[in-house]
């Protein structure tokens, strides 16, 4: 028996309790006088039915736009395994993520605005700008996921295609595509959420309501509209989209047969330097770090000193630490025992299973924060004092949001280290704790540290959660980014961003490093 | 895990904390919008002059927005923990008024600078502004003169504009075409939306992609070139003047039925429409102040555009049209 499987079912229970409580708190409110649940015919209307098939179509092109890119980088990152920069480039491509929507906006039109560098003029806005937005996010934290399917070739395979004087396609044929099957579905499902979900990208950069996604819906009906009702069932609907995602990217989805061996050094002897693969990231680092560039540019020039010398920055920066800090920890803690749960799911034949199990940490995603919050909201106000819980409620529902990315970089390899290791840490009686030290830490540390450092980066930049509670003390980076803004502070505000920028790729280069050791990526 | 559940004894602990503090003096407190509370807003100041003559604490909690307080509400009925709000606007009152949480005011409204008669006994103003569309003079010689004129001339500026599912803005601008153009505010919103560039979230997003000089006006308030004269030294900018009158915004606070503090809030209240707390408005939340005479604001808001008429509808019928009128906005736009 499986000494993982009470964890595992602990944080699966919590995960339900976190999501449908929240939603049944919502229903149970709709339904309480005073609230007019609207037509519940209203999915039927053209209105939603536009909306459905918007969010679909821009989610699915800004899926395909991020990750097929992504595969050639990051073969190409793979292939070359040491040149100059590689490993601040990497850790330049966790960057977009954390970049709050509206300051990546302003980025995104700083580059290609009408006063831009490359202006596009009006056709910046519709669906081209989402796109350009949504690849410039997602576009390198594709990158990151799979490049570690590369390295989990071993080595002799390399060695072995060498000696058969395999081709190139030959060796994406038989070597590359087989180890990159295992995690692309999941990659694809990741940044199909985050498209899908995407707001005030889409809103800004969509030139209009012609691009209202399902997001936008649910937001709108929990605002000015007020119906709880109509937000449970539109937030289902966008469960629903997403499954369905899911169910046929699965099916793309084969676990590699994992041999047993010990040998995981993990890239090809001699790679020769191919000035096309060098000219791809050259490209790809130059889309992804261009908004960034503009923004540091806008900041350089503006008032350091006023925002410096705030108090509220310093205070605001610890809460934006502890936040990103704990949730990371906590959503990691979540994450490795799912994982290890499907993982040996997985090795007892019930794949069905696995995949369920791991599912559920990834689509709990979709499910919008503004949702979750007031759920939370409607289920705790009246037993305790909501604002006094500030802190433990959006560090939860943070480490919840971060769930899928430590999944997507963490699952793989630690699917890998339970199939070769399984049969031999029997034999050894090497469990728990001894386990985990002398097997697991040295193995995955380098996931892990990825894992740690993308949940603490994301959490860090988050404002969904923090913004719905609201306290007079518990500010962080981003709401005070998005107060400056609304007090005219437009230059204050690309300060801040800037420093929220530095913070984060600090942390994650202490996460990354201090964690998962010193090899580079 | 370990710090998760230290920040749960935290918590636990500040909650401790303030209900000790509670018994000491007593805390009034007031839920706003987080603009307010912030060190650019007028919170700290108005909690330090407060504080001082009142012998209590006042507890500032910084909501979203006007839409969050009063949803917030919605949620916690009776057992809301503010004693008064500070924040919603006239487009929202009729709806909070609905809510049956409010106690009357009690006070009489003597030193009123609004440009209509208040005859509100629920609510009682603390600024109000308008809406305009602002421009950078560089670099638009020539804006439109009447809202007519913008919506109707084809070759005329590209505009920025907030949604009004979203924020606040866009619905008063939503209201202003509606005031304007009656039962052809549909075709109006046909006319006008070839020339804008994009419909944002809120009004920051709208008002940054104006600097960066992605069209050549925004929709903002009247006041707004004040903040570019007083805080940058900026003459560039100014709002330009509509025939037909611009559509106003009046902020409003209320206190709370259910509330223990009653005469402290009472006493806010007061104080809220004193010279002291009006002073701070113009250059903390660039609005107009509801209560002080015109020569008391600072200099430079005798340089921006005279905005009357100001047009306004009836809290009522906002509260009765307002879906209906966004549902024909969407259907307009989404072609």
């Amino acid at each position: 028996m499986n000494s993982r499987a009470i964890p595992a079912g602990l944080v699966l229970c919590l995960l339900l309790v976190i999501v449908i409580a929240p939603l049944a708190g919502l229903l149970n409110l709709g339904a309480m006088p005073g609230f007019e649940p609207g037509d519940l015919q209203f999915w039927r209307s053209t209105y939603i039915r536009r909306v459905l098939s918007f969010s679909l179509w821009q989610a699915l092109l800004s899926t395909l736009c991020s990750v097929l890119p992504a595969i050639l980088v990051a073969r190409a990152f793979a292939l070359q395994p040491s040149f100059p920069l590689r490993g601040f480039l990497l850790r330049l491509f966790a960057l977009p993520l954390v970049v709050p929507a509206v300051v990546a906006v302003m980025g995104v039109v700083s580059v290609y605005g009408s006063d831009g560098w490359l202006p596009l003029g009006r056709s910046l806005y519709g669906l081209g700008g989402i796109l350009l937005a949504h690849v410039f996010f997602n576009l390198p934290l594709a990158v990151r996921l799979l490049l570690p399917h590369w390295q989990a070739i071993p080595r002799h395979h390399w060695q072995l295609a060498e000696q058969l004087d395999m081709n190139a396609w030959q060796r994406w044929r038989f070597l590359e595509w087989p180890a990159l099957r295992e995690g692309l579905p999941g990659v694809m499902l990741l940044v199909f959420m985050l498209c899908l979900t995407s707001f005030a990208v889409v809103l800004t950069l969509g030139g209009g309501p012609k691009s209202t996604t399902l997001e936008v819906a649910i937001y709108q009906s929990l605002r000015f509209d007020f119906d709880p009702t109509r937000a449970v069932v539109l937030a289902s609907l966008q469960l629903g989209l997403c499954l369905m995602f899911a169910g046929l990217t699965l099916k793309l989805q084969r676990l590699p047969e994992v041999e047993i061996t010990v040998d995981v050094a993990a890239r090809a002897d001699k790679p020769a330097v191919r000035p096309l693969q060098l000219l791809l990231i050259g490209l790809a680092a130059i889309y992804v770090s261009m908004p960034l560039l503009s923004m540091l540019v806008d900041a350089l020039g503006g008032p350091f000193a006023s925002v410096i010398l705030n108090s509220a920055l310093w205070q605001s920066m610890a809460n934006t630490l502890f936040i990103g800090l704990s949730a990371a920890l906590l959503s990691v803690l979540a994450g490795w025992y799912l994982l290890h749960y499907s993982a040996s799911l997985a090795l007892s034949g019930q794949r069905g299973r696995a995949r369920l199990v791991e599912l559920a940490g990834s689509i709990v995603y979709v499910v919008p924060p503004l949702v979750i919050g007031t759920g939370m909201f409607v289920l705790l106000s009246p037993h305790v004092d909501v604002f006094g819980w500030v802190y433990p409620i959006v560090i939860a529902v943070n480490a919840l949001m971060g769930l899928p990315f430590v999944i997507r970089s963490l699952g793989p390899a630690l699917r890998q280290n339970h199939a070769r290791y399984d049969l031999l840490c029997q034999s050894l009686a090497l469990r728990g704790w001894s386990r985990f030290r002398y097997l697991e830490w040295p193995l995955l540390r380098r996931p892990l540290g990825l894992a740690t450092a993308l949940v603490a980066a994301l959490a860090m930049g988050d404002l969904g959660v923090i913004a719905l509670f609201g306290t007079p003390d518990t500010a962080t980076l981003t709401l005070l980014i998005y107060q400056q803004l609304g007090a005219y502070l437009i230059p204050h505000a690309t300060v801040t961003a800037l420093l929220l920028l530095l913070l984060c790729l600090a942390v994650f280069w202490l996460l990354e490093r201090g964690i998962g050791g010193r090899t580079n990526a | 895990m370990y710090l998760f559940l230290r920040s749960c004894l935290v918590a636990f602990l500040a909650l401790l904390l303030v209900s000790g503090a509670q018994a000491a003096v007593p805390t009034l407190t007031v839920y706003t919008y987080d603009s307010f509370t912030s060190d650019w807003g007028p919170g700290p100041q108005v909690k330090k002059a407060f504080e001082a003559q009142c012998g209590c604490k006042l507890e500032l909690l910084g909501l979203e927005d006007g839409v969050s307080i009063l949803n917030r509400l919605k949620l916690e009925g009776d057992n809301t923990r503010a004693d008064l709000v500070l924040g919603i606007d006239t487009n929202l009152t009729a709806e909070a008024r609905a809510t049956g949480l409010f106690e009357a005011h009690g006070l009489s409204f003597e030193s009123s600078s609004l440009p209509q008669p208040w005859a509100d006994d629920t609510f009682l103003p603390y600024d109000y502004g308008y809406f305009a569309f602002v421009y950078n003079r560089e670099r638009l010689r020539t804006p439109p003169s009447s809202l007519r004129q913008l919506v109707e001339d084809e070759n005329g500026p590209t505009i920025l504009v907030q949604d009004p599912r979203t924020s606040t803005p866009g619905l008063g601008l939503l209201l202003w075409v509606k005031k304007v153009y009656g039962d052809q505010a549909a075709a109006a919103w046909a006319r006008l939306s070839k020339r804008i560039v994009t419909v944002s979230k809120g009004w920051s997003e709208a008002y940054g992609l104006f600097l960066k000089n992605e069209a050549d006006m925004v929709l903002s308030y009247t006041t707004s070139p004040a903040y570019h004269m007083i805080a940058e030294q900026d003459q560039r900018f100014a709002a330009a003047h509509f025939s037909e009158g611009h559509y106003q915004q009046i902020e409003v606070a209320g206190m709370l039925r259910g509330s223990q503090q009653q005469s402290l809030a009472r006493d806010f209240l007061e104080f809220m429409l004193s010279e002291r707390f009006q002073t701070i408005i113009p250059t903390t939340n660039w609005m107009y102040p509801a209560a002080l005479a015109k020569d008391r604001l600072p200099p430079e808001f005798s340089q921006l555009i005279d905005p009357s008429p100001a047009l306004l509808f009836d809290d009522k019928q906002v509260a009765a049209q307002r879906k209906i009128w966004v549902d024909e906005w969407l259907e307009v736009m989404s072609r």
